[in-house]
């Protein structure tokens, strides 16, 4: 009963403007305080050891770090000048190009926002100027950005990695099928309207074309490369070469060096007023001064302003986990679910609506941490595989970003577009419906997710 | 640049300002380092620096610690603003202090927690109460004597030796050093808070939350786009 106040108190909170890190963090609490004999000190040890405790989560800042690294202007307009290179001359091409480069972007960036204002802003404006309509491509890009999530590497599946105990490995490569099943799903559905409506289709600009889009835009994708090949190692020859956290701190340093000494569009060599971009063996004292750099400094700041907010949530979201454990409320709640004869089915609608009104307001990360502890012993108790929720739980987010009335990628497509709320959710509702498609496809057909990491890691072994 | 958002006044709040964003930058810049420098050493030197990881978890927990207080000054905390702008400017006025109230709760809670825990480390008396602090304890057994792991001590630190540890050598760094961070960082954030709560009563600024991490970036879009039309 008092979970309940718990969980109204949090929800409460949260709705009235309480930064969300806050409603959480006060809540527990609250309720540690009232109901249990754990002091104020252990909490605040909890919290200084959700950091230090924690090396899996350690992942987060240095994925950050690389993806802004990464998400500078230049990068995404290399990609999207390749997808356009591949896909562009078919019919409704630019809009197919608009899903590729964000699926492209999204193993880089990690962030669906983020995804949605990097491709976006130039996509959506490249549409109108070859005669899509404004709808047309906002639509499109809402959805493609949620790809950001579920393709790895993912910071919200290094959070529902560490909030269950299940490898960031395994996750990462559930997400691989899933994400590219959902891009092309995306894609077919953009060239059978297109087909239809008769959109505009580019011209083939040959494979010259596609050869050097793809060697300018190699340094930027390498980047997925050394972070899948440091998990994994590479096929055949080497086993892991990193964990997933020392791949993440890896790529930082690469993504660093790419943006400073190859693409040049930060740092001392870039471009600015009076000056053209520079080399570094007409410049090599830069070698040392790129890193001291106020552009470094600002992406290293702007990177750990985010860390900073993510993981002030995740840390009070511990906290409340360990309320959840302590009280043993997952158990109650899968033995309540069986005794009224609630199957795994039942239940993995229940989470899928759940999440799908959670994923309305909140940040993904912030939400998984709150709502994994709570389903995940239910799940095994009842059968599904770790992973495979992991994997579900993922797509659910992605499309509470985008239903209708506030999903948060809507916001942001909103303001990327420059047009009003409602013509965006108008717009992206029959994308919805794909998304929708394959949220069933997902959740209905374990393999999907589950083959990939079972095929070249083993079965996944349940430890509690 | 997110900061300029908080146009600092007075000489002071830039050089206070200043300092915060480089100590982010660097923490996370070390953080990257050190691990980086770590990978490095094991493939090609097949050795490592033994601290290398603990040092890390600690820059972690510091740049989090340290930076929640800066977040809240440039208002960058995630929050839900949906049921929020449902309300007009009087309402959501009120909605953002009685925020403001459960905040500054949630770091006096936190702050009291962070000193019960930090002090027996510094040889010190945690707070008594379970809410509130109700004076100081007597005899909660000293934890100086504990250290870190691997973290080798620093001669700069060999002040704490009389004066907290008998006289004792430390082999590794005391904890004392690394939790530091949680009073200390518990009451900037007491102090940002207040500040916030202060700014909204004089109405300078709304709210404690952004809606989303990318906020920024659209605004900085919107500008853009209202500059060309």
């Amino acid at each position: 009963m008092e979970v309940v106040l718990l969980f109204v108190l949090v929800i409460g909170l949260m709705l009235i403007g309480v930064p969300i890190a806050v409603s959480l963090g006060l809540s527990s609490t609250i309720f540690l305080l009232a109901f249990s004999n754990t002091s104020l000190g252990s909490i605040a040890q909890s919290f200084y050891q959700a950091m230090a405790g924690h090396y899996t989560l350690l992942a987060i800042p240095f994925f950050v770090l690389a993806s802004s690294f990464m998400s500078t202007g230049g990068v995404a307009k290399r990609i999207i000048r390749f997808s356009i290179a591949c896909v562009g001359h078919l019919r409704g091409g630019l809009a197919i190009a608009g899903v590729f480069a964000c699926m492209l972007f999204a193993a880089l960036s990690g962030s669906s926002p983020a995804t949605v204002v990097a491709i976006g802003s130039i996509v959506i404006a490249a549409m109108r100027q070859a005669g899509y309509t404004r709808d047309f491509a906002a639509g499109v890009i809402a959805n493609a950005g949620t790809l950001g999530i579920l393709i790895p590497p993912s910071i919200v599946m290094v959070v529902y990695a560490s909030a269950t105990d299940v490898s960031v490995g395994r996750m990462f490569l559930a997400g691989v099928f899933p994400g590219l099943l959902a891009g092309l799903m995306l894609m077919v559905t953009i060239y059978i309207m297109a087909g239809i409506r008769g959109m505009p289709k580019g011209d083939w600009l040959g494979w010259g074309e596609i050869g050097r889009s793809f060697s300018d835009a190699f340094w930027g994708l390498m980047l997925i490369a050394i972070i899948m090949i440091g998990i994994y190692g590479i096929p055949g020859l080497t086993g892991a070469i990193f964990t997933p956290t020392e791949a993440a701190a890896v790529a930082s340093v690469y993504a660093a060096i790419v943006a400073l000494f190859v693409y040049r569009d930060m740092g001392p060599l870039s471009e600015g007023e009076g000056r053209a971009r520079s080399s570094v063996l007409r410049k090599p004292w830069t070698l040392v001064t790129a890193f001291v750099h106020k552009d470094t400094r600002r992406t290293l700041f702007e990177a750990g302003k985010l860390t900073i907010t993510l993981m002030f949530i995740i840390a009070n979201a511990l906290i409340l986990k360990h309320v959840l454990t302590d009280e043993q409320i997952p158990q109650k709640i899968a033995g309540a679910m069986l005794e009224a004869g609630f199957g795994p089915i039942m239940f993995l609608i229940v989470v899928n609506v759940i999440l799908l009104i959670g994923g309305q307001f909140m940040e993904p990360s912030g939400l998984l941490v709150i709502v994994a502890p709570l389903v995940f012993p239910i799940a095994i108790e009842l059968g599904i595989d770790p992973i495979h929720l992991g994997i579900i739980m993922v797509v659910n987010m992605e499309i509470g970003m985008i239903t209708p009335p506030v999903g948060l990628n809507l916001f942001v497509t909103s303001g990327v577009a420059g047009m009003p709320m409602m013509s965006v959710v108008r717009a992206a509702l029959p994308f919805l419906a794909v998304l929708f498609v394959f949220l069933i496809i997902v959740t209905y057909w374990p393999p999907l997710s589950t083959f990939l990491p079972t095929a070249s890691m083993g079965p996944e072994i349940i430890t509690n | 640049m997110s900061a300029d958002k908080e146009v600092s006044r007075s000489a002071l709040g830039r050089v206070v300002n200043e300092f915060e964003e480089n100590a982010i930058a660097l923490m996370l810049g070390l953080m990257t380092l050190v691990t980086f420098i770590n990978v490095v050493l094991r493939y090609v030197f097949t050795s490592s620096l033994i601290w290398g990881l603990e040092v890390t978890l600690i820059l972690f927990a510091w740049l989090v610690i340290f930076g929640v207080s800066y977040c809240v000054k440039v208002t960058a905390h995630l929050g839900v603003d949906a049921v929020t702008n449902l309300f007009g400017p009087s309402g959501r006025k009120v909605l953002a202090l009685i925020s403001a109230a459960c905040c500054i709760a949630y770091s006096l809670l936190l702050l009291k927690g962070a000193w019960d825990y930090w002090a027996p480390f510094a040889a010190l008396q945690p707070t008594d109460g379970r809410w509130f602090p109700l004076g100081f304890t007597t005899g909660v057994r000293d934890r100086a004597f504990y250290t870190t792991d691997q973290v080798p001590m620093l001669d700069m630190f060999r002040w704490l030796e009389p004066l907290i540890n008998y006289d004792e050598e430390y082999d590794k760094l005391p904890r004392v050093i690394p939790y530091v961070i949680l009073p200390v960082g518990a009451a900037l954030l007491l102090f940002r808070f207040i500040e916030a709560t202060v700014g909204i009563i004089r109405g300078t600024r709304e709210s404690l939350i952004v809606s989303h991490e990318a906020e920024d970036a659209v605004d900085e879009l919107a500008a853009q786009r209202d500059g060309k039309e």
